[in-house]
C-alpha cells in the first residue's frame, strides 16, 4: 500500500457499493468487464481444457505403444485423429488459455493500470475461445479432425470444416485477446513506467503477444484457404480424402519456430519470481529484456510451413533452430546471477522458485532439442522428434504457469494455494515434460525397435504424471477456495506494483493514484527509501 | 484567471489506447492478407517452374486493376485529409474528406467486382483461379471492415466525439485504411503487374 497516495480507507468509502461486489453469477460472468474476471474465465477453462487433454493424453500414449497389440481407438484413423487432437489442444488450447488467463489478471495489475485496454473485447475473446474450442473439440469427436486416413464419408466432411471454423475461432480469439494485452503494455503503462521499466512478466507478454500477433493470422490465412477450398475449390489445399494433408498445412504452428512461443511468458515469469524470492534486483534487468525479446523474434513462425519453404534446406530454418538455445540460456543464466547474488533461501524452496527455474530448464531442453532437429545429418525432421520439441515447450509452459499461478495465487482468486502440493505439480510436470520429451526425441532416432517401444512405455508414464500433475492444479485450486487462507496483500514481499494493492483485488485494483514509478521494482525502491528513512531518523 | 494561470499545467495523460489497439490489429490484418498472398505466389512459382501456365494469356487485365491502384492512393490522401481536418477542429472539411474516402472505398469494391466477373473464372476451375478469387475475396472483406471502421468514425465525429485534443479513432480508421491500401499495392505488383 506504499504506492498509493491515498490511504485504502479512504478510497474504500468513496468507492461506489455495487461496483465493490463483484458478480458471481453466469449473467455476471457473461457481461463483465473486469479484466479479473474475464482472466478467471480463461483460467477456468484453461484448467478443465488441461485435465481433458491430460486424461486424452494416456490413452493416445497407449496407443502408440505397440500399434499391432493395442487398438484403445477402434481403428487407425480414430487413433490419429486423437493424436491429432492431444497435439493441437496442448499447443492451442490449454497453454495459450492458461498463459492468456494470467496475464490478463497480472499485466493491468503489473503496469499499474485499472483495467484492461477494449474490456469487451477481452471478455469476448474469452468467449469466443470458450466457443471455438467446444466445436473444435466436439467436432473432433464426431467424426471431423484434419482429414482423414482412411478417407471421409458421409457427413465426416462437414465435421472437418466445423474442426476448422472452431481452430479459426480459437486463434481469432487469441489474436483478440493479444491485441488487449499488448496495447495495455503499451498505452497503459502508469506514468514513470517507460518501456525498459516494464516488469519482466508484462514484458514477457508485450512480446510474445507480439510473435502471436504476426504468427496466429498467417494460420487463419491457411485455414480460410483450406476452408474455401472444401466448400467449392478444386479441393488443392483442403482435400480430405487425401489422407494427412490438411493436418500437414497446419501442423506447421505446432512446430519450432512457431511453438516457441509458448515458452517466451515462461521466461517473464522466471524473471519476475527469482529477485522476489531473492529479495533483491535483478542484476541486469534489461539483458533479460534483451533476452526475452530475441525469443520472440526466434519463436516468428509463419514463414516456416511447408508450403513455403522445405525446412530441411531452408539456411533460416537451421538459423532459427540453432540460435533459439542463446535467448533461453542467457536468461537462466541472469536469473543464476541473481539468485547467487542474494543466496538461495534454505529449507524447502518455494513452489513458484522450483516451477520458474524447472521450467526454465525445460525450455532449455526444449531449444536444445530444436536444435538438434535442424542438423540434416540427424534427418530427425517429420519423425517423433518433432513431437519432443513440442512436449518440452508445452510442458515448460505449464510448469512456468504452475510456477505463476502459485506465485500470483492471491492476486487472482485471493486466497493462497499450498506449497506442498504446489512442489508435487511442478515435479509431475517436470517429469512429464522431460520423459515424454526424452523419449520422443530417442523415438525420433529410430536407433532400434526395441528401443523405441520402451520409450512409448516411457511416454506412457510421462502423461500418467500429466494427468496427476493436472489433477494436483485442480485440487489445489478448489482446495484453497474451500479453505480460504487469507495471504495478506505482499505474501511474498513483491517488487513489482501488483503488490502494492490489496487482496482480494478490489474493482479498478488501485485505490488512489500511483505514485510516480522511477524503476522496474517500484516496491523495492519503496522499502529502500523507507528504511534509509528510518536510519536517518534514528541516526 | 490570474490565480490558475500560475499554476502549472496537469501531466498530459492520454493513453492513445485505441491508436495503438488499431496498430496491433492492422498487423494482424495485413499478415492474414499477406499468408493469403504468400501461398499464391509460392503455388504460382512451382507450377512456373514445372512450365506450367497459371492464367491464359490476356484474361486478367492491368487496365481495371491499375484503376484501383490510383483510386486506393487519391483514398490514402483524403484519409489522412480527414485526419489534418479533425485535428483542426475543421469539421466540414472532416465530413467531406470522409465521405469522399468512403466513396473511393466503394469505387474500389465495384471496380473489384468487376474484375472478378471480367476475368470468366470460377472458384471450383484452376488452382489459379481459386487462389485468384480466395486473395480478392479477401481483400474485399477487409475492404468492407475498412469502409465499416471509417463509417463509425464518421458517425462518432458527427456526433461530436472528436476533439483537437482527443480525436484517436479517425486516425486510428486511417491507420486501417492505409493498411488496406497497401495490402492492394503490394497485390497488384505481385499479381496483375507480374502475373
Amino acid at each position: 500500500m506504499t504506492m498509493t497516495e491515498s490511504p485504502p480507507s479512504e478510497a474504500a468509502e468513496s468507492t461506489e457499493p455495487e461496483a465493490a461486489v463483484p458478480g458471481t453469477g453466469l449473467y455476471d460472468a457473461l457481461t463483465t468487464s473486469d479484466h479479473k474476471a474475464i482472466g478467471r474465465i480463461w483460467l477456468r477453462v484453461g484448467l478443465l481444457l488441461l485435465t481433458g487433454v491430460a486424461v486424452l493424453g494416456v490413452p493416445v500414449a497407449l496407443e502408440a505403444t505397440s500399434a499391432d497389440s493395442v487398438d484403445v481407438f477402434g481403428g487407425a484413423n480414430a487413433a490419429w485423429q486423437m493424436n491429432g487432437l492431444y497435439n493441437v489442444a496442448l499447443v492451442l488450447l490449454v497453454v495459450p488459455a492458461l498463459t492468456i488467463g494470467l496475464a490478463t489478471i497480472v499485466v493491468p495489475m503489473q503496469v499499474g493500470s485499472s483495467n484492461i485496454a477494449f474490456p469487451r473485447a477481452a471478455a469476448a475473446a474469452a468467449w469466443g475461445f470458450v466457443v471455438g474450442a467446444a466445436i473444435m473439440v466436439v467436432s473432433v469427436f464426431a467424426g471431423g479432425g484434419w482429414g482423414a486416413l482412411d478417407g471421409v464419408r458421409g457427413e465426416e466432411a462437414d465435421a472437418i470444416e466445423l474442426t476448422l471454423l472452431g481452430m479459426g475461432m480459437v486463434a481469432a480469439s487469441i489474436l483478440l485477446a493479444c491485441i488487449c494485452l499488448a496495447t495495455t503494455v503499451v498505452s497503459l503503462r502508469t506514468p514513470g513506467m517507460g518501456l525498459m521499466k516494464t516488469p519482466l512478466f508484462a514484458w514477457s507478454i508485450l512480446v510474445s503477444a507480439s510473435v502471436w500477433i504476426l504468427t496466429l493470422p498467417v494460420l487463419i490465412a491457411n485455414l480460410i484457404i483450406i476452408v474455401v477450398d472444401l466448400r467449392g475449390g478444386p479441393l488443392v489445399f483442403g482435400n480430405p480424402e487425401a489422407s494427412t494433408m490438411i493436418y500437414d498445412q497446419v501442423h506447421w504452428i505446432l512446430e519450432q519456430p512457431a511453438v516457441f512461443v509458448l515458452g517466451i511468458p515462461v521466461l517473464g515469469i522466471i524473471g519476475s519470481v527469482v529477485p522476489v524470492v531473492a529479495g533483491t534486483r535483478h542484476v541486469a534487468h534489461a539483458g533479460l529484456m534483451a533476452a526475452i525479446g530475441a525469443a520472440g523474434l526466434l519463436a516468428v513462425g509463419g514463414w516456416s510451413q511447408p508450403a513455403f519453404s522445405d525446412q530441411r534446406d531452408e539456411l533460416l530454418f537451421v538459423a532459427f533452430g540453432l540460435l533459439a538455445v542463446v535467448p533461453v540460456l542467457a536468461s537462466l543464466g541472469l536469473n543464476s546471477l541473481t539468485l547467487a547474488k542474494a543466496g538461495v533461501p534454505a529449507g524447502l524452496p518455494p513452489a513458484q522458485l522450483l516451477g520458474a527455474l524447472g521450467a526454465g530448464l525445460l525450455l532449455l531442453l526444449a531449444t536444445g532439442a530444436g536444435a538438434l532437429r535442424v542438423i540434416a545429418p540427424l534427418d530427425l525432421i517429420g519423425t517423433d522428434a518433432d513431437a519432443a520439441v513440442g512436449r518440452l515447450v508445452a510442458f515448460a509452459a505449464l510448469v512456468g504457469l504452475a510456477a505463476g499461478m502459485w506465485f500470483w495465487a492471491s492476486k487472482i482468486g485471493g486466497h493462497a494455494l499450498s506449497n506442498a502440493a504446489g512442489l508435487g505439480v511442478v515435479l509431475d510436470f517436470i517429469g512429464a515434460g522431460v520423459l515424454m520429451g526424452a523419449a520422443h526425441l530417442l523415438i525420433g532416432f529410430d536407433f532400434d525397435s526395441g528401443l523405441n517401444e520402451t520409450m512409448a512405455w516411457i511416454v506412457f508414464v510421462g502423461a500418467i504424471l500429466a494427468v496427476l500433475g493436472a489433477v494436483g492444479v485442480v485440487a489445489s485450486v478448489v482446495s484453497a477456495r474451500r479453505s480460504g487462507t487469507d495471504p495478506g496483500d505482499d505474501p511474498w514481499h513483491g517488487h513489482t506494483l501488483e503488490w502494492a494493492t490489496s487482496t482480494p483485488v478490489p474493482p479498478g485494483n488501485f485505490v488512489g493514484a500511483l505514485a510516480r514509478v522511477t524503476s522496474e521494482a517500484p516496491l523495492l525502491d519503496a522499502a529502500e527509501q523507507g528504511s534509509s528513512d528510518e536510519e536517518g531518523a534514528s541516526s | 484567471m490570474t490565480a490558475t494561470a500560475r499554476l502549472p499545467s496537469p501531466e498530459l495523460r492520454r493513453p492513445r489506447t485505441v491508436l495503438v489497439g488499431t496498430l496491433f490489429a492492422s498487423a494482424a490484418a495485413a499478415m492474414v492478407y499477406f499468408g493469403v498472398l504468400a501461398l499464391y505466389v509460392s503455388r504460382r512459382a512451382e507450377a512456373r517452374a514445372l512450365g506450367v501456365e497459371w492464367f491464359p494469356e490476356g484474361v486478367v487485365e492491368l487496365g481495371p486493376s491499375g484503376w484501383i491502384f490510383w483510386t486506393l492512393i487519391m483514398s490514402s490522401f483524403t484519409v489522412q485529409w480527414a485526419v489534418q481536418a479533425i485535428q483542426n477542429e475543421d469539421r466540414p472539411n472532416a465530413y467531406v474528406a470522409l465521405g469522399l474516402t468512403m466513396l473511393f472505398g466503394a469505387a474500389v469494391f465495384n471496380q473489384m467486382w468487376f474484375i472478378l466477373n471480367d476475368t470468366g473464372f470460377s472458384l471450383d476451375g484452376t488452382e489459379a483461379q481459386f487462389l485468384f478469387f480466395v486473395l480478392n475475396g479477401t481483400f474485399i472483406a477487409f475492404l468492407i471492415l475498412a469502409m465499416a471502421f471509417l463509417l463509425l468514425t464518421v458517425l462518432r465525429a458527427m456526433f461530436g466525439q472528436y476533439s483537437p485534443r482527443q480525436n484517436d479513432g479517425v486516425p486510428a480508421a486511417a491507420m486501417f485504411w492505409h493498411t488496406v491500401a497497401t495490402m492492394y499495392w503490394i497485390t497488384w505488383i505481385a499479381v496483375y503487374v507480374t502475373k
